[in-house]
């Protein structure tokens, strides 16, 4: 009866060990070529270092075809017209990196980098993750095929040591491939030894005894490998093996929505921006819809030619994940404000919101659509200005134009206040700025005026209502009003708001009643 | 025994070359209203403004047209639905809106020509920066210099005597030469007053209050679009297309949107569903001491589905309805009278 028990707490303490192992090759070239989709059927290579001393560092397979080879110079390069050449960019190497490790955060909380220089590599512990992506074959797939999706080639590989995965990946590139437990050493022994990590003396050491593959490594007898070369051939070969034990160190990567990239030559024109903009945009949408996110804002800061930025934040009334949507609201945006300079860079920084779920009801009034409403306001921005479309909120003073104006936002709510009153009152039309009148006064009180060049002799006059600032802040405005009734000589009836400013002494004509 | 239906059928067999379909009531169209939230003009109007047509108010200022939109879009809002408002000369007053019970939140203000939308702050009492400066204090009889000791007295005396002697020294009006940058390039600030100048021109106002309600009609969903021209001179009014308001007609039958025009003249002519004509107001003297409110007007001068009395023409003239409605706008701090 204790064995099962046993067993079984052995079982949750010791649970079977599965790890599957992500490597992207020529990674400096498959970044470059993530964002930029006209370089895919051509030659590309990638140049690394201080020019003039710059060497090809990474390139791609039609470039490999030409005979193009890592550590040729830009010389040799140019020799092949073909040839697209572009110089390595570190940052968006970091960039697409970071998107990597959270393209496999999705499938596992448990990652490590294993990246070297020009190759990516990290691990995922995926133990007990078979109920939820089914075997480890089709997660191997699943994560292939993810990782394409983000516009890079990889090698997955699933073993349950971790070494092994991570050979096996290096051994079979572009490819997935799935051992049993146990078959480690057998599924390793035909790899090169180029796929460890091999010294130069080593490898030197290995090539004189006659050892390529590492199931000739495996084979060799352990005291005497040692006796020859100390700890690390012992290492060696359990790595040939598949039977290395490793301390997996987790990595948490970020969750952030940025791309960043670097313009091959600075870029003036908005369309031809937008096109780079778009493929930046299309990764954003599909690494938050991986999520089941949104993009509730995108801000897009523009690297200028001479050392500035320009920055711009979008942010549409609801998250959205409309590709077109999102284009339109950049495009409308950075057309109303351009960059005062050529471009050199673009990051993409995007905010992750929920996305947008509203319950409409049958009865309830036809409202503004929010996505297409975004855009329709931003366009009407651009042709009347920026603060000049939106809804006004007033302010709590007694200041003429007390009213600030704010983003309109529809909200589908019923409305907050109830219309009580059923008297129809006076509207005024207020005159911006005001129109200067020339007032003939009377014992003090307007008596005809002038305005619009037209003279008005005054009905009835009721003030002054004086109205000033605040006292306790230093704005200062000192102004009487008074309420006026005129007729013109043809008749023409005016009921207006007339102004004299105390500090100046004139007149103005502030607002009609209408 | 022919039924009552078989006889019907026969008189309008009979009927049909003189009166068709003589006994057979015409289909009632009923077309959807929205209130106004004034009683006189809903009476006579038959319960508001038609929903999704162009309702043109015309009038001289100060004929109420302002006051009954505002009370329309009041009346719109209250329900839960948006307006806009395209105000081509900048005119709304929010205080007042709000006065009257629009709900801003619901309202989308398009401010056409505005020449600084940012709000001016007001005057603050500040000292000017002549005052912060210490005069220069003059040495000397014209300015050159002196000192204590006569071995200092000639210091400076080499700067003073240009103004001394070059300088004007009499009253005739001088030349001013203009420096070379101020007389070729113009400064940025009267490309901005230019600009700005250029902006606040009725026309350009009126191109951009159009294109505006033409997106706004496509966008759908606004229950109540303003288009406020009442400060636009009818010169300018005039010159609108006619095929503008064809196409806002369309887009609002479309789009179930009220469109009402605020003009001084009549510009829509056919496109029209409802053309209502103000006159000038009279104000109300309740009081002596505050101004309390206007007595206004209006006619209805054109109503395109006005509903038919029947199918048959009549030999006399039928009755006609009264088609003028009169109604007081009282202020707020006028009292309940």
């Amino acid at each position: 009866m204790a064995e099962p028990c046993c067993l079984g707490r052995w079982k949750m303490t010791n649970p079977a060990l599965l790890y599957a192992c992500v490597l992207a090759k020529e990674f400096p070239a498959q970044v470059m070529l993530r964002l930029r989709p006209e370089l895919w059927e051509k030659p590309f290579v990638v140049m690394d270092g201080e020019p003039p001393l710059e060497e090809a560092c990474s390139y791609n397979a039609k470039a490999r075809l030409l005979g193009i080879e890592r550590g040729m110079t830009r010389v040799e390069v140019e020799t092949f017209p073909s040839a697209t050449v572009l110089v390595r960019s570190r940052a968006e190497e970091a960039a697409a990196r970071s998107v990597l490790l959270e393209c496999a955060g999705t499938f596992s909380p448990r990652v490590e980098d294993q990246s070297v220089d020009d190759t990516f590599c990290c691990v995922i512990d995926i133990a007990g993750t078979e109920s939820l992506f089914g075997p480890p074959s089709v997660l191997a797939r699943q994560i292939r095929e993810r990782v394409r999706a983000l516009g890079i080639t990889a090698s997955v590989a699933v073993s349950s040591n971790f070494h092994a995965a991570v050979c096996l990946a290096r051994g079979h590139p572009g490819k997935v491939t799935v051992i049993q437990p146990g078959n480690e050493r057998a599924a390793l022994e035909l790899l090169p030894l180029t796929v460890l990590d091999l010294s130069e003396d080593h490898a030197q050491t290995f090539s004189l005894w006659g050892i390529r593959t590492l199931g000739m490594l495996a084979e060799l007898p352990e005291k005497a490998l040692i006796s020859r070369m100390g700890q690390e051939g012992k290492c060696l070969r359990e790595l040939a093996r598949g039977e290395m034990q490793h301390l997996f160190i987790p990595v948490e990567p970020a969750f952030s929505l940025e791309e960043r990239m670097e313009l091959d030559s600075s870029v003036e024109l908005l369309d031809s921006l937008l096109f780079v903009i778009c493929v930046m945009l299309d990764q954003l949408l599909l690494r938050a819809a991986a999520r089941s996110l949104a993009l509730a804002s995108v801000t897009i800061t523009l690297l200028l030619d001479g050392g500035g930025s320009h920055t711009r934040t979008v942010r549409p009334a609801l998250p959205s994940n409309d590709r077109h949507l999102w284009l339109k609201l950049l495009h409308l945006d950075l057309e109303a404000h351009p960059p005062q300079a050529a471009i050199l860079a673009i990051t993409l920084l995007a905010e992750p919101g929920r996305k947008s779920k509203a319950q409409l009801g049958l009865f309830s009034p036809q409202l503004p659509e929010p996505a297409r409403l975004d855009v329709t306001l931003a366009r009407i921005r651009a042709i009347v200005g920026e603060d000049c479309v939106g809804r006004a909120v007033l302010k709590d003073s007694h200041q003429p134009d007390a009213f600030r104006v704010e983003p309109f936002t529809v909200h589908s709510g019923a409305a907050e206040s109830k219309l009580t009153q059923v008297r129809p009152r006076p509207a005024m039309r207020q005159l911006r700025p005001p129109e200067s009148v020339t007032v003939a006064l009377h014992d003090n009180r307007p008596a005809s005026f002038s305005f619009r060049s037209k003279q008005y002799g005054v009905e009835s006059a009721y003030g002054p209502w004086r109205i000033n600032g605040d006292w306790w802040s230093p704005t200062l405005w000192g102004v009487q009003q008074w309420d006026v009734v005129a007729r013109a000589q043809d008749g023409t009836f005016l009921c207006g708001c007339l102004v004299h400013q105390v500090a100046t002494g004139t007149w103005q004509m502030e607002a009609l009643y209408d | 025994m022919p039924t009552a239906s078989a006889i019907r059928q026969v008189i309008e067999a009979a009927l049909v070359e003189r009166i068709p379909s003589a006994l057979t009531p015409a289909p009632r169209i009923i077309r959807p209203v929205s209130p106004t939230g004034i009683p006189a003009i809903d009476e006579v109007l038959s319960g508001g403004l038609p929903v999704g047509a162009i309702t043109e108010l015309i009038g001289p200022e100060c004929s109420g047209r302002t006051g009954l939109a505002l009370s329309f879009l009041a009346q719109v809002t209250v329900v839960g639905k948006v307006c806009a408002w395209v105000d081509v000369s900048d005119c709304m007053q929010p205080e007042s809106a709000a006065a009257i019970g629009v709900d801003l939140s619901r309202l989308l203000w398009v401010r056409c020509g505005v020449i600084n939308p940012v709000q001016q702050p007001a005057s603050r009492f500040e000292l000017p920066k002549k005052c912060f400066v210490p005069p220069p204090v003059t040495k000397g009889l014209h300015g050159g210099g002196f000192g204590p000791h006569p071995r200092t007295e000639a210091n400076g005396l080499s700067e003073a005597i240009p103004e001394l002697f070059f300088g004007p020294r009499c009253a005739e009006p001088q030349r001013r030469v203009r420096s070379a940058k101020a007389a070729t390039a113009p400064s940025q600030l009267h490309v901005g007053v230019r600009k700005a100048i250029a902006q606040a021109r009725p026309w350009a106002r009126m191109e951009q209050a159009l294109r505006a309600t033409d997106l706004l009609l496509q966008a759908g969903g606004f229950s109540a679009i303003v288009l406020d021209m009442g400060s636009i001179a009818p010169e300018y009014a005039a010159r609108v297309p006619l095929a503008t308001w064809f196409r806002y007609r369309a887009a609002a039958e479309r789009s179930q949107a009220s469109i009402l025009l605020l003009t001084q003249h009549a510009c829509t002519k056919s496109s029209a569903g409802l053309v209502l004509r103000f006159d000038a107001g009279t104000a109300l003297c309740d009081e002596t001491t505050v101004f309390t409110g206007t007595r206004y007007s209006v006619a209805v001068d054109r109503e395109r589905f006005a509903p038919a009395s029947a199918n048959v023409v009549p030999m006399r003239k039928p009755p006609q309805g009264v088609r003028a409605a009169e109604w007081r706008s009282r202020a707020a701090w006028a009292g309940g009278r």
